[in-house]
């Protein structure tokens, strides 16, 4: 695995005697979309504002590049972009001075680079419009803008997708990869929208009250595991018992299907026993269990404490 | 500390783009006129008329006497009732001058409150405008230190004080010399300090007055930045320090007779109370209020500092 761009040691935040965040640990490396999920509350916000320096830290750190964020903030946060909830701009003024004013900020930021970022989030023919009369979409588009401007490490985009149009958030997600895989950004990802996620993540952290529950790989090979398979046969008395016989599982009869968890592998030798036996499939169809699913279940019920 | 200049003139582009720091210049600019306009028309405001010619002094000398003889007499030159301003012009042979863009200026000091009204409002603004705006987050995530990203802003609003007090001063002048007149730079202004009477340049002098006025005018933005960087809100900056600038007298006027009230900021913003007139509580010195206002400056910029590089910057 490759290097570990942002490392969380046992985060922890007390607010009052409310500790918020309960000790949260772990790496985000080179050339990964780490997705951040959970529920409203469940301290998201919190630590991303603890990963740029907005907020301190009760306990423990958070090193970006060898840097702690808390003892060393300006050699940390140097290698680090981020929106951090909405992304919110001077509305008097207008988009490329929007940029201007943050490539001031930090050294060696061209004029030449703040076209090419403008280019890159495809603002070219808006940019000179006033910022306060942008669209969520577009604010998000020169929200990323600023937050690539000096090419950061660790890129933080809190909800990147809200309010884009159904094309504009499949381009953002096509970008995000491409910086992830292309230039090996490190790009956190803080959503609720779980199939968004799963869509552009490799990895997913899910957070429930102040405490980091799991992480998921996402495109984990599935070949070996069981998945729910749902056939559509008639006649299904016939099947089901045939279906048994075939896969040795127990198979759950519906009024027009039946359902057996099996491996993909065994798909087609089943299907063609079935053939055999003179029953005729309607649809054989693989109901994957999904990121929404698992984190239902993580997440169970009454999330919020 | 290029760095530096970077951040200031970030602060002045956000500052220039906003239309309310032009409606100010604008307001100031009518002001400015309107009341030159007023005062040509009704020659009550520019104190009518003036002894002048070769025998203005035998013209004062008589004014004297008729006032020494009957304090309520009717006299020609009602502007110089002051028997004891009269003697002293004639002493030191200072002749009365007629109303001129010199007089408008010093009229004008006045409107260094409204410059100072105008001040709080950036002052106020500059910090908590950047936390009701949600861009507080954008600017602190950069590899620049909170205290630098604070002076950059301070020291903004301090060069927009002084510009317009700048523009205040200019603007009158050149307003007052189209409607008045102005005979050059070099006129002796006649003042009252502690009762004695003394002569000054007039330039000087009033340059000094609007320099005074900014030092109070500093203080009273310096208090409405550090009210801004404690709570972020701007609302409560400018009211809570407008209202301490319009109440700050009258809460003077309130504890006169106390031991320390002139360790009261109020007591001591007015340095050009040591200059002409008499000093609100007596045994006042500028030497005093000049340390006195030193302490508050230095607590208020302290504190700014503490509440603003060490809270966190959480939801909004």
């Amino acid at each position: 695995m490759s290097e570990a761009v942002m490392q969380l040691k046992n985060v922890k935040k007390t607010i009052g005697r409310k500790e918020i965040i309960k000790g949260l640990d772990f790496d985000i490396h080179a050339g990964e979309v780490f997705g951040f999920l959970g529920p409203n509350g469940a301290g998201k916000t919190t630590t991303i504002r603890m990963m740029v320096g907005l907020i301190e830290m009760t306990e423990g750190d958070v090193v970006i590049k060898g840097h702690s964020i808390s003892r060393e903030f300006k050699q940390a946060v140097r290698h680090v972009g981020a929106i951090v909830e909405n992304p919110e701009m001077y509305p008097f003024l207008s988009g490329w001075k929007n940029l201007v004013h943050y490539a001031r900020m930090m050294p060696g930021i061209t004029e030449e680079r703040i076209h090419e970022v403008v280019r890159l989030v495809g603002l070219e023919n808006r940019i000179k419009e006033k910022a306060g009369k942008y669209s969520l979409g577009m604010r998000q588009r020169l929200g990323i803008a600023q937050a690539l401007l000096h090419n950061p490490s660790v890129l933080i985009l809190d909800e990147p997708t809200n309010g884009l149009d159904p094309s504009g958030i499949r381009e953002i997600r096509a970008y995000i990869r491409k910086l992830a895989e292309e230039e090996g950004v490190a790009v956190i990802v803080s959503s609720h929208i779980l199939s968004e996620m799963e869509m552009m993540c490799d990895r997913i952290g899910v957070i429930k009250n102040g405490e980091l529950i799991s992480i998921q790989m996402v495109h984990e090979a599935q070949q070996s595991e069981d998945v729910e398979v749902v056939f559509t046969a008639s006649p299904v008395d016939q099947s089901a018992a045939a279906l048994k016989e075939l896969t040795g599982k127990d198979v759950e009869a519906g009024e027009e299907t039946l359902t057996v968890q099996m491996t993909k592998e065994a798909i087609p030798d089943v299907v063609s026993g079935l053939v055999q036996k003179g029953i005729r499939i309607y649809g054989v169809n693989i109901h994957r269990s999904t990121l929404e699913d698992k984190f239902l279940d993580l997440i169970g019920e009454g999330a919020i404490e | 500390m290029s760095n530096f200049f970077q951040l200031v003139k970030n602060e002045w582009m956000k500052l220039l783009h906003q239309k309310s720091t032009w409606i100010m210049t604008v307001i100031l600019a009518v002001l400015v006129i309107g009341a030159g306009i007023l005062f040509k028309v009704d020659a009550a405001f520019t104190n009518g008329d003036v002894p002048s010619g070769d025998n203005w002094k035998q013209e004062l000398q008589e004014q004297n006497e008729q006032l020494m003889a009957d304090p309520t007499a009717e006299v020609e030159y009602p502007n110089y009732g002051n028997m004891e301003e009269n003697q002293y012009r004639i002493d030191n042979d200072l002749a009365p001058t007629a109303y001129n863009g010199w007089d408008f200026v010093r009229d004008n000091l006045g409107l260094s409150a409204l410059v100072g009204l105008f001040a709080i409002i950036a002052g106020a603004g500059i910090v908590a405008n950047e936390f009701r705006w949600g861009t507080i987050k954008l600017l602190l995530i950069r590899p620049i230190t909170r205290l630098k990203i604070l002076l950059s802003k301070y020291v903004t609003v301090l060069t927009y004080a002084l510009a317009m007090m700048v523009f205040l001063y200019v603007f009158s002048l050149i307003t007052g010399a189209a409607l008045f007149g102005l005979e050059g730079f070099s006129e002796t202004y006649v003042y009252q300090q502690n009762g004695d009477y003394q002569n000054t340049g007039i330039f000087t002098f009033s340059l000094l007055k609007y320099g005074l006025s900014f030092i109070e005018l500093t203080i009273m933005t310096t208090f409405a930045f550090m009210i801004a960087a404690i709570f972020r809100n701007t609302s409560l900056a400018i009211g809570l320090s407008i209202f301490l600038m319009m109440a700050g007298s009258s809460i003077i006027f309130f504890l006169i007779e106390k031991e320390w009230a002139k360790f009261i900021l109020f007591a001591n913003t007015n340095l050009n109370q040591f200059f002409e007139g008499s000093p609100i509580i007596p045994d006042l010195t500028l030497g005093f209020s000049i340390t006195v206002l030193a302490v508050y400056y230095i607590v208020f910029l302290l504190l700014s500092w503490v509440f603003f590089t060490k809270r966190d910057v959480a939801g909004s």
